[in-house]
């Protein structure tokens, strides 16, 4: 509580600073400030729950009373009669310990497979003066005979002495040139642009929408002969009235008369000339 | 008048007040049970467990400053006075909780005590317009020698610090001046030598001894701490040469793992490593930390701030806990709701508070910056507090809250300077220093002006209703008192003194009033034709500010210090309360009789034991 002093004058900073020292009660907190009394902020005393009495059986009287009778408690059956076992099967040490089963003895690897054969035992003899009838040069006479003889390794010469190194190394055999992805676009740079053009695509497909959406509404070819022809009606109503005026006009309502319908009339003529010049026209805003 | 009485004392229950402007104000006690602090021209000795206060008192003024001596033995205090007098240090034994001896030499201000290790001798600074150092034999309770504080081109000098071991030597800190002073007893003489700080211009405002006597810390205006060496009396150090702590280092304790606590202006409490690196570990507090002070055990602090609030806090969570707050300059007005005497209400510079009054806990705060509450009301049905302001504005708050509810502007040209509200709580009666009564009706709608009674000259200073809401007695400093009929809004009475009324109070049957005021005087009038039935002396030598009738008896406070309680048909003192430091500015019965509360210039509260008594009847015929 002691600490709210100081932090919640800091954080009201309006001309009216003001600060809640006291966390009295809940109601108080929650309290609207149309039913706030002084007398709320009174810290309450809170009084500590007193504990509800211990619990007491109501049996606890007769149980003692049961209790302090002198009962022979132990003597009701006695202990329990069984055959006494002969003098020969007297009780063995370990006798009553619990024995566990055998372990049954598991086949090891080694014994499943043997890897390698087994060590000659001592009692075997090796075999001794063996012979064969093979004649070791003769036929290796003839396997060289027969041989293809061998591809000499590509090897160049760059000097005099005549060092050789190995040609195939030394990079001046065409060797990536004869690959046969040479000189092609790598795949992911293919798949890359195709990506690419299809977001461009896409992105300029939202600007067209988004651009046809905010132009102004064209207006129809029908509603342009509907409204023509409207104007035109207008015009041809006007002009019957106007025929039908009084060729003297010396009076100023009819002076005015007149006066108005030629410009009504001059206005429609305005008018249909401008949508009969233009084929193609914009509405900004259409009214409802 | 009936036979003399014997006067008895009041009990005080209860004091709420802090003196937090004085810098190393809060002590704490080597015993760890007690801790001391200054209010106005009191010392105040608070045992923390029992959470009991003993009062010293012996000051003519304010407390300037207050040291304990390491034994824990003395206290030593001293005091500001009028400018060309002499101001006392006072040293107290602590376990008498009695004077020891008053020493009288410095001018106008004691700036600094402090007691050297074995209790043998003390050291006392004097002001900026004293400028010396006197050393006292606490034996013979006399003065060793003297000699001035610092050179003629150096300014005031500010701390003070005897050294842990040696009773020979001492050092003193101010603006741009840092000595260390040794004694020789035999010669009776202090000798001085300047240290050398170099380049650096500081202000000191503390000075702390590290326990070996090697090295002296000084926290300065800058918001740096000065490491000098003691023996070369050279800089070693300074620092936190970066990030220094805003508004200056206004107190230092040194810690035993050779940290330090340091509290700057701003109100920032942090620690620094030996290195004088600030750590990360930091809090604020409310107000310039004036003073720190470690607890026994070093496992906390106790930190007094300019707001007048003290905290302790933990070393380990470093998070400071308000212990107590209490205004910090004139308290003004002090009222109870009507059905309630567990809480009260008071109201200061910026600020009005409300308390409870067992606990003295603060409950709730209104702040309006740089504006004084001159009064404060409830309203009786306990809805709104009501204040009046000397910027002309009558503000009204929710009580528990403490918002706004309505303001009403310019109520009063020159401040509104007293308020009364009618058992309707919708009427509102205010004064204001230009001497106009108005009456407010307070509505949802508004609050519309619905009368401005101009009689009154001067300030009106007190407002009281009669129960029946029909007529109030305002008290003004033009010399009168005046009766007003409010249903037909008009002067029904007036009484008029050579004084300046400052208290004003119904009996309780309605059918006399009492005044208080300048002249001493306490009047007993007659409500219906203004006749005076009856004056007596109030005080011996000041003015009467602080009213307040309850059952049989009233109660006056005013200049000379004293709560006094009168017999009101004796017209006797039957109780006097002392405790308070300073002028009494106003006194309050609680409803239900069984307490008082007083509030005075320098900010205290202090709440009185009463004993409740019957009703008074009516006037008896003499």
């Amino acid at each position: 509580m002691a600490t709210d002093i100081h932090t919640c004058t800091t954080l009201a900073r309006c001309s009216l600073t003001y600060t809640t020292l006291a966390r009295c009660s809940l109601h108080a907190v929650m309290s609207l400030p149309s039913e706030e009394s002084i007398y709320n902020l009174i810290p309450k005393t809170v009084t500590p729950e007193s504990k509800p009495p211990r619990y007491k059986s109501m049996f606890s009287s007769t149980v003692r009373s049961d209790g302090r009778q002198d009962k022979a408690c132990s003597k009701t059956m006695g202990p329990a009669k069984v055959q006494l076992s002969s003098p020969q099967d007297f009780l063995k040490k370990h006798s009553k310990e619990q024995k566990l089963p055998e372990r049954e003895a598991r086949a090891t690897n080694r014994e499943c497979k043997p890897q390698r054969p087994l060590v000659p035992r001592h009692t075997e003899q090796p075999q001794m003066g063996s012979k064969s009838n093979k004649n070791y040069v003769t036929t290796n006479a003839v396997n060289n005979i027969m041989a293809v003889p061998r591809k000499p390794a590509a090897k160049y010469v760059d000097t005099v002495s005549g060092d050789t190194f190995d040609l195939v190394a030394s990079g001046l055999v065409p060797k990536y040139t004869n690959k046969k992805d040479y000189g092609k676009v790598p795949g992911f740079l293919e798949r890359r642009r195709e990506d690419m053009t299809a977001a461009q695509a896409e992105y300029d497909c939202y600007i067209e929408e988004s651009l046809r959406r905010g132009q102004m509404e064209q207006v129809t070819e029908e509603e342009r002969d509907t409204l023509l022809a409207g104007l035109k009606a207008n015009w041809e109503d006007l002009h019957h009235q106007y025929q039908g005026l009084s060729v003297i006009t010396d009076t100023a309502p009819k002076k005015a008369r007149k006066e108005r319908m030629e410009a009504e009339m001059k206005q429609l003529e305005k008018d249909i000339e401008l949508l009969e010049r233009h084929h193609r026209l914009y509405i900004s805003e259409r009214l409802s | 008048m009936g036979e003399a009485v014997d006067v008895q004392s009041l009990e005080l229950v209860s004091v709420i007040g802090f003196g937090g402007n004085i810098p190393g104000g809060l002590v704490s006690h080597p015993d760890g049970q007690h801790i001391i602090y200054p209010l106005g021209c009191t010392v105040i000795v608070e045992d923390i467990q029992k959470n009991k206060q003993s009062f010293l008192s012996g000051h003519s003024d304010s407390v300037s400053c207050l040291a304990c001596s390491t034994s824990g033995n003395f206290l030593a205090s001293g005091q500001v006075t009028h400018m060309g007098f002499k101001a006392d240090v006072i040293v107290w034994q602590f376990k008498e909780r009695a004077l020891y001896c008053r020493l009288t030499l410095h001018m106008v201000k004691v700036q600094a005590v402090s007691f050297s290790p074995n209790d043998k001798y003390m050291a006392s600074l004097g002001g900026q317009d004293d400028n010396s150092v006197v050393i006292w034999d606490l034996e013979k309770k006399e003065a060793v020698c003297g000699s001035q504080a610092a050179m003629q081109s150096a300014g005031p000098v500010y701390a003070l610090a005897f050294c842990n071991t040696r009773d020979d030597l001492f050092v003193t800190g101010g603006n741009h001046t840092l000595r260390v002073w040794e004694l020789s007893p035999e010669t009776r003489k202090i000798v001085a030598t300047d240290c050398n700080l170099g380049q650096l211009k500081r202000i000191v405002h503390c000075i702390q001894i590290a326990p070996g006597d090697d090295y002296m810390f000084c926290g300065t205006s800058s918001g740096d701490v000065l490491q000098v060496n003691l023996s070369t009396r050279l800089i070693q150090f300074y620092g936190p040469q970066k990030n220094k702590l805003s508004c200056g280092i206004q107190s230092l304790q040194l810690l035993p793992n050779g940290g330090m606590l340091v509290g700057s202006g701003e109100g920032t409490l942090t620690t620094l490593l030996p290195s004088l690196k600030r750590t990360r570990t930091m809090s604020r507090v409310s107000g310039t930390v004036s003073s720190i002070a470690l607890s026994k055990d070093s496992k906390q602090f106790y930190v007094g701030t300019g707001n007048s609030q003290r905290y302790v806090v933990e070393l380990e969570s470093f998070s400071p806990q308000l212990i107590s707050s209490s205004h910090c300059s004139k308290v003004t007005d002090v009222c109870f709701p009507q059905k309630s005497s567990d809480l009260f209400a008071t109201s200061s510079y910026s600020d009005v508070r409300v308390w409870h009054a067992d606990t003295g806990k603060e409950l709730l705060r209104l702040s309006t910056p740089n504006v004084t509450c001159h009064a404060v009301a409830f309203t009786p049905n306990g809805k709104a507090i009501i204040t009046a302001w000397d910027d002309g504005k009558i503000r009204a708050f929710y009580p528990q809250s403490g918002k706004p509810m309505y303001t009403i502007s310019d109520a009063h040209n020159k401040g509104v300077t007293a308020l009364a509200c009618m058992s309707d709580s919708r009427t509102v009666i205010s004064g204001g220093g230009e001497g106009q009564v108005r009456v407010w009706e307070v509505n949802k709608s508004g609050q519309h002006m619905t009368a401005a009674l101009k009689e009154h000259t001067g300030t009106v200073t007190c407002i009281k209703l009669r129960n029946n809401d029909e007529e109030c007695v305002t008290a003004s400093t033009d010399g009168t008192c005046i009766i007003w009929d409010l249903i037909k809004l008009v002067r029904s009475q007036v009484i008029f003194a050579n004084t300046m009324f400052h208290a004003v109070c119904y009996r309780p049957d309605e059918c006399q009033i009492v005044t208080a005021g300048t002249d001493r005087k306490i009047g007993y009038w007659e409500t219906h034709d203004g006749s005076q039935i009856r004056e007596l002396d109030g005080s011996e030598s000041a003015s009467i500010n602080g009213m307040d009738v309850h059952g049989t008896r009233f109660l006056t406070g005013g200049g000379d210090k004293l709560i006094k309680v009168w017999d009101y048909d004796r017209g006797e003192v039957t109780h006097i309360g002392i405790g308070h430091s300073a002028e009494v500015t106003k006194v309050k019965v609680a409803p239900n009789g069984c307490h008082a509360v007083s509030v005075s210039v320098d900010g205290a509260i202090l709440r009185w034991k009463m004993l409740p008594t019957a009703l008074l009847g009516p006037p008896s015929s003499t």
